[in-house]
Order: C-alpha cells, then structure tokens, then sequence
C-alpha cells in the first residue's frame, strides 16, 4: 500500500512540475507588466482603454480593409485627408480645401506632418494609396469604395493605367482629387473610410505581400501607432509624430479578439476590460447598466422579381406580404426586442440636408403592427391576377443562412405569415458563403434574408441596393423613375434638392413593395464609466476611442 | 527495427500525399467561393481570382499548391489577407501546444494513476470514485466544464484569471478543462487493460515465483496493461496539441483552434488546406511515434513487423 501510495505522488509530482515549468512563455512580457498594472488598479498613471471583439480584423493594411472592426483599427493609426468622428468631419492631414464650382475638383492643402518613422507625409503617399487601391493587381475587395475618383472604374477593370486615376499630387503639400461625378458625401465618407488613407510606397515595396501584416511592416500617420499585433491581441500606443498629438488622452489601447462573447463579458465584470459588446441573448441580463448605439445594419428580406414562382414577383402580393406583418410581434419572437422595427430602407440616423435623413423625412409606410385587412385585400387582388383561388394554395420559399439566429429569423417570420395570410411558407437554409456566393448573385432563391451595413453616410448607400445598374441589386428589381432620380440626384448640386429626390426614390421602392424591411440592429454593450469621449457611430466604424480620455 | 521504422515512414508520407491531394480537390466542391462579402462586385471577383491564380486550370494550381507545399510554403490566407498560413500557425501553435501539453501530463498522469488504483482496489470505494470521475469526464461535454471552471475559479471565487494567456496561471483552467475528457478515457482504458493482464498466467508465473507485490504491478502489470493506452495516444496527442476550438475560445486563448472552424465556413481555400496539412503531419508523426514506442514496449510487435 505505501508502495503504491509513492507511485501516485511521483506521477503527481511529475505532471506538477511539467505544469510549473512551462513549454512556452509569451513573448513580450514587458507589455504583460504594463497590462498588469494598470489592471489591478489606477496607482499607474498611464492612461489604457482596454476592449475586445469577437471577430479578429481581417487586415490592417488600408487598401484591402474590408470590416468594421478592420476600419476601426486602420481609423485609430491613419490619418486621412479629413478625421471624421461621430459623424463629424474635421480637417486631418489636410489643413484645408476648395471644391470647384462643378462639384468635380477637390485642391487639399496638406499641413506638415510626419510618418511614425519621422518622414514627411507627401502628397505622393495618397496618390500612391489611391492608385494601390484600384490597381488590378493589388485586388482589394473594396476596390468599388475608390470608383468615386475619375476613372477609378476603368483602373479597377484594367481598362486604364493606374497613372490616368484622376488623382495627382500638385507638389509635396497639394494635392488634387478629380471626381466621376459630384458626390455630397464625399469628405464624410474619406473621414472614415480606410481605404482613403497615405500609404507609402517605399514600405510596400520592401513588404511586398507581407505589408502590413504585423504591426511591424507598416508606417502609421494618425493618433495612435501599432505597437504589436501578436497572438490576437492589437496594441496601440500614442504617436508622438502625430500632428494634433495634443488632443490625443490615451497612451495605450488593446484590443482583443475574444471569440466567446459571454468569456469577454465575464471579463469585463472582472476588471480585465473596460469596453464589452453584449451578445443579443444577454442583454436582458445587464438591463440597467447597458447602453445601445445602432450600428447601421438593417436586416432585409430580398424579393426576386424574376422568381420562378409567378405569385412573389406581383406586386400585389408583395404588398400583402409586408402588410401582412406585425413587426413590433415580430422583433419580440425573433430578437427577444433588442432590435428595433424598420419599415424603410434607409436608416433614419443618415445625414440628410442639415440633420439627420430620419428627422427631416417621415415616410408614410407600411404600419409596424401590420394591418391584416389591408393585407388581404393585396393578397385577393393577387390570387385573382395569378390565378389562385385560395391562400393555402399558395406556397413561397424563404432563404436563409444555417446560422442560428438566422434560422430563428425565418422561422418566426414563416409563423406569423402562416398565420395572418393563410399561405404556406418553407426555409430552405443554405451556408452563408453561399448565400451571397452564388444564391443572391444568380437569382436562385425567391425570398432571401438579407442586410446592409452603409459605407457613407447618405440614402443613397441603401438605395443604390434597388438600382437596376447595380451589382447588389440581388431582388432584379428594375424601375425606370427609380433609377432616373438616383442618376440625376449625381448631378444635382443643390443639397435639398438632392435629398428631395432620394426621398421621392425611397418611397417608389416602398410604393413597388420591391422588399420586405425587418429591422435595426442595436449593439448593445458595457463601458466603464471613468471613461469619456468614447464615440459611437453607424458606418464604417462603430466605436472610435481616439479622443476617449480617462476621468 | 530500422526496416520496420523506414516502412512505417514510407506508408506516413504516402498517407500525406493522399490526404492533401484529396482536400485538394474537395474543398473546391464546398457550396461558396472564397470571396463572397456581402459588397464583392463582379469587377473585384475578377481581380481578386486572378490574384489567388483561380483563372489557370485546376490540375495547374494543384502542381503549383504541390510544389510550394515542397518548398514548407502554405501560401497566403484569402480571408485574413496579407498574412501567410505559415505565420498564422506559427502564431496560434505554441499556444494550442503549451497549453495541450499541460492537459495531456494532467491527463494521463492521472488517469493512468486512476486506472491502475481502481483496478488494484476493484469494487471498494476507490474504484467507485474512479469510476465516477470517468463517467463524468467522459459524459460532460467540455464547453460546459470550461464554462463550469471558468464561473467559480475565475469569476465567483476569484482565485483564478478568467481568461486570455499570459503566464503560467492562465493556464491552469484552460489545461484542466481539456484535460478532464482525456483523462477520463486514459483511467478507464487503463482499468479495463490493467483487469484484463491481472488474468494472464505470466502474473501467476510471477506470483508463484515470489515477486513483490509492487514489482509484479509496475513491471508485469502496468507494462502489458499501458499498450491499448499508447494507442489511443496517437491521435489524442494530436489533437489536444493543435488546438482544440471550443476550449481556447472560452478561454480566449489565442491558438489555432478557432482558425480550423472559421476557415471552413469562410471558404478560405489555403487555410483550410494548411490547417489540414499540419494537422494531418502531426497525425502521422505522432502515429509514428506511437508505433516506435509499441515496438520498444513490446518486443511482439517489433517481430510480428518483420
């Protein structure tokens, strides 16, 4: 027995020490000290925001930027022309700027600043980091986001050289932008897009394909630089080269990638983060402590107006369909209410003439509690037109993605038109690669659920989504008024004049019933409260902590 | 031994060349392509196939994947672009291997500790505990001990970080959430084996000959009763070191685990293919390893190899 009792405290003994000496340390254990002391209490005057997310960014390097969470970081360690922040525009490495008189030339004038490595920043590096963007070869996935400069089409496909892109550098500190076409969100949306940013030439060509993919292999010409992108963890530090460094509080930013949402919550209620985003499930949980902010996603169901099934392209019935659904139920079944209702295209929060596109415009629109009699009657007058004699006669399939909450999505949405019309609706659930691989893309679906987040902030970013010319229109729709005023609003240079027609647009497509609109997405999420100036905004970027400061 | 070793060698680089040439081919027939972001325009799919060279004939990138393949060259991710396969394992792996390699000294420590206790004292209170503790490592699933680990170490009583990696201590949950299962099956492999040998007539050769109790159990007993627990060793080791996705996730440990889930609803070609290659390698190496072991284990082996 005691034999036996020696054998059992060698094993223990062994796998204790194999436990204790470790086959790996991390590396930098100088920024784990750091960490550690500013998580343990505020003795350090060292200024950290501390946050996470559940998806890691896809790249740091601005040209191939294509996620929120990839802009966001890019936003934190570049400088664009102009710094756009909550919606604000404020001038950034451009001091100043003229457009011409057609709406088509912009002359910026640089101010002197330099790169984290010291070297001025040109006029040359936004030049280089436009031409990079659309050049064929460098095959960036939002290539689409620099169409807006002259001839950025024809780089894209390879029609033209980078050199005829319509941007040139004047001398060092001026630099000139042609447009397509005039474009009123210009400067907002170079405020947050990444893909607008300097790039330099010289450190992509030491780099090659590499550039960019650790904190290393690239320069930084904003607020903050990348100290370190190892092991799903991005640090940022304060960039003393940074021409408005003085407005900069924070010294130091992590930010985590924590796949597990409830993991990076129970962390945060630990003390080891100081920014979470709640996971839908949850938010009921942290009720009176949580806050929200919409995050610019709005949640359609496509309509293919070339189905094969004659009754979903009548208009009729696609009427009936939106009629016929109480959304407010519907927010309550599908996402326990931590989404809002929409019945529009555009999100209200967009910039429209002076304030929000929401505030200006109220859309007549379908009732959010539904109303079955007005469905009905749509729903009889699109029997008579398709032949049908009663509704269970009628059966239409809903596409959707094998994720989770999609599958919910469908479901409730299946139940409650079951309900209130009478008819049969079945899923069909393909992978999400595929949903907009091949199903969207080739029109091989009838209902699909589907979304956009903006790009700008401006209608037309959702409405181009129903522009016949367009690669996303997904539903085939095709409304020549429609099209006719999103083209000429391009023109148009009177501001509310513009506006006035996108809004005309938004009510042809709601009038046309040519989709189905479910939803807002709020993120809802914790921050702890010695920390201000953390901003929230719907596009391109959904948290900005540059001039968060710590109380 | 050297023949028996040179062949087992042959047989794993042929088991490699067939595995990735049949994901090769495979992950091409997957529903989606790469590229399939909501904002992709025809324009840049044209662009962006002709980066990754999807616009030469399939037998052409297969000898192209092949030959970089030769050369340790996994190639670039299509989802986190700019960043190489090789370097994203090289990242992730460490983490997934050191935190494996705690679970597995854990979990085989014990659970052959276990085994050998519970068979030795078969049907007393010991064995019952055993027993109990492989019936419940082996019936609750490991996201809910990591999360059960993680609520009362960590968040309710403190005594332990509830996440990430950055030294020792962060270690301590995530290795004994993974080690749980493992363990569970080393202690009851090892008991079933360890009552089998206690039957043989080489323990009553050894009895009759008057050997110690502790010698006939460490050298008779648990020698011939460990074999079935080295091979399942094989494939254990394996896949406890290249990461194991739902552990490090509740963890947040930052290994590969998560990369082999992602990358195949992502359709991201190359890391699906550089996942399977490096996992497949191990596989094979640590089989290796395994039937090497059996040989120095078990003189039978070696001969019946001949």
């Amino acid at each position: 027995m005691k034999k036996r009792l020696l054998s059992l405290l060698v094993a223990v003994s062994m796998s204790i020490g194999a436990m204790a000496c470790g086959a790996y340390e991390t590396e930098d254990t100088a920024a784990d000290a750091s960490t550690a002391d500013t998580g343990s209490g505020s003795e350090s005057s060292e200024k950290v925001f501390r946050y996470s997310d559940t998806v890691e960014p896809t790249t740091i390097d601005p040209s191939k930027a294509n996620s929120i969470v990839d802009n966001e970081l890019i936003h934190a360690c570049q400088e664009s022309l102009v710094r756009g922040t909550g919606g604000k525009v404020e001038p950034g490495i451009a001091e100043s700027w003229e457009l011409s008189e057609d709406g088509l030339t912009y002359t910026f004038h640089l101010r002197d600043t330099n790169w984290s490595d010291g070297q001025p920043v040109t006029a040359d590096d936004f030049v280089y980091g436009l031409q990079r963007l659309l050049d064929p070869a460098t095959a960036s996935e939002y290539a689409f986001i620099g169409e807006y400069v002259k001839n950025g089409y024809e780089v894209e496909t390879g029609e033209m050289e980078v050199s005829e892109l319509g941007v040139r550098a004047e001398d060092d500190k001026t630099l000139v932008l042609e447009l397509e076409t005039p474009c009123a969100y210009f400067l907002s949306m170079v405020g947050t897009a990444s893909q607008y940013v300097p790039i330099r030439k010289d450190i992509v060509e030491s780099y090659g394909a590499d550039f960019a993919a650790t904190a290393d292999k690239n320069v930084y010409s904003g607020p903050f630089k990348l100290v370190s992108t190892d092991n799903m963890m991005y640090v940022f530090e304060k960039n003393d080269q940074y021409w408005n460094k003085d407005a900069i509080n924070l010294d130091r930013v992590e930010f985590s990638v924590i796949s597990e949402p409830n993991t990076a919550v129970a962390m945060y209620e630990n003390g080891e983060l100081d920014f979470v985003k709640l996971p839908t499930d949850s938010v009921a949980q942290y009720d009176d402590i949580d806050s929200e902010f919409m995050n610019g996603n709005e949640d359609y169901l496509y309509i293919n107006e070339e189905s094969t099934n004659k009754i979903v392209s009548n208009k009729n019935f696609r009427k009936a369909l939106n009629y016929g659904l109480n959304r407010n139920d519907y927010i309550a079944l599908a996402t326990n209410n931590v989404y809002s209702p929409s019945n529009t295209l555009v999100m209200p929060l967009v910039g429209g003439v002076s304030k929000s596109y929401g505030e200006e415009y109220t859309l007549d629109s379908y009732p959010l509690d539904g109303d079955i009699d007005v469905a009905k009657e749509y729903l009889e007058k699109a029997m008579s037109e398709e032949g049908y004699s009663d509704p269970s006669e009628i059966e239409i399939e809903l596409t959707t993605t094998d994720l989770e909450a999609s599958k919910k999505i469908a479901e409730v949405l299946q139940e409650l038109w079951q309900n209130a019309l009478g008819i049969t609706v079945t899923i069909r659930q393909v992978t999400y690669a595929d949903i907009y691989g091949s199903v969207l893309p080739n029109g091989d679906y009838q209902i699909a659920y589907g979304g956009w987040g903006p790009d700008y902030s401006d209608p037309y970013t959702y409405l181009e989504l129903f522009k016949s010319d367009c690669s996303y229109n997904y539903s085939n729709y095709k409304n020549d008024e429609f099209d006719k005023l999103l083209e000429d609003s391009k023109t148009e240079t009177d501001v509310k004049a513009r506006m006035d027609m996108l809004n005309e647009a938004e009510k042809i497509i709601l009038e046309d019933a040519a989709f189905v609109p479910l939803q807002c997405r709020q993120q809802h999420y914790l921050l702890n409260d010695k920390f201000t100036g953390v901003e929230f905004y719907f596009c391109s970027i959904n948290i900005d902590w540059v001039y968060a400061d710590v109380e | 031994m050297a023949k028996y070793i040179i062949k087992r060698v042959i047989a794993a680089i042929i088991t490699l060349f067939v595995l990735i040439t049949v994901v090769f081919f495979l992950v091409r027939l997957m529903p989606g392509e790469p590229f399939t972001s909501a904002k992709l325009t025809e324009e840049v799919a044209l662009n962006m196939e002709k980066y990754y060279g999807f616009d030469k004939p399939l037998y052409m990138q297969y000898f192209q994947y092949i030959g970089n393949l030769l050369h340790g060259n996994f190639g670039y991710s299509m989802f986190y672009t700019n960043k190489t396969v090789n370097y994203i394992i090289g990242q992730g792996f460490p983490f997934s291997a050191d935190v494996g390699i705690r679970a597995l000294m854990l979990a085989i420590s014990f659970g052959i500790v276990f085994g050998i206790l519970a068979a030795k004292n078969r049907g007393t209170k010991i064995d019952f505990f055993c027993v109990i503790v492989a019936i419940l490592g082996t019936s609750i699933p490991d996201f809910i001990m990591g999360a059960l680990l993680q609520y009362f170490f960590g968040i309710k009583w403190g005594l332990l970080p509830v996440a990430k990696y950055r030294g020792f201590e962060y270690t301590i949950l995530p290795a004994c959430a993974l080690a749980f299962y493992t363990l569970a099956s080393v202690s009851r492999i090892m008991r079933a084996s360890m009552l089998e040998v206690v039957q043989q007539d080489y323990i009553k050769t050894a009895k009759a000959k008057g050997l110690s109790n502790f010698r006939i159990t460490v050298k008779h007993q648990i020698r011939n009763a460990i074999m079935p627990v080295i091979t399942m060793l094989g494939p254990t080791v394996a896949s406890v070191l290249t990461g194991t996705f739902v552990i490090e996730s509740i963890f947040a440990i930052p290994g590969m685990g998560k990369y082999y889930v992602e990358s195949v609803t992502q359709n991201d070609y190359s890391m699906i293919l550089g996942m399977t290659v490096f996992y497949g390698m191990f596989l094979v190496v640590c089989n290796l390893i395994v039937d090497i072991l059996y040989g120095i284990v078990d003189p039978r082996v070696r001969i019946g190899g001949k």
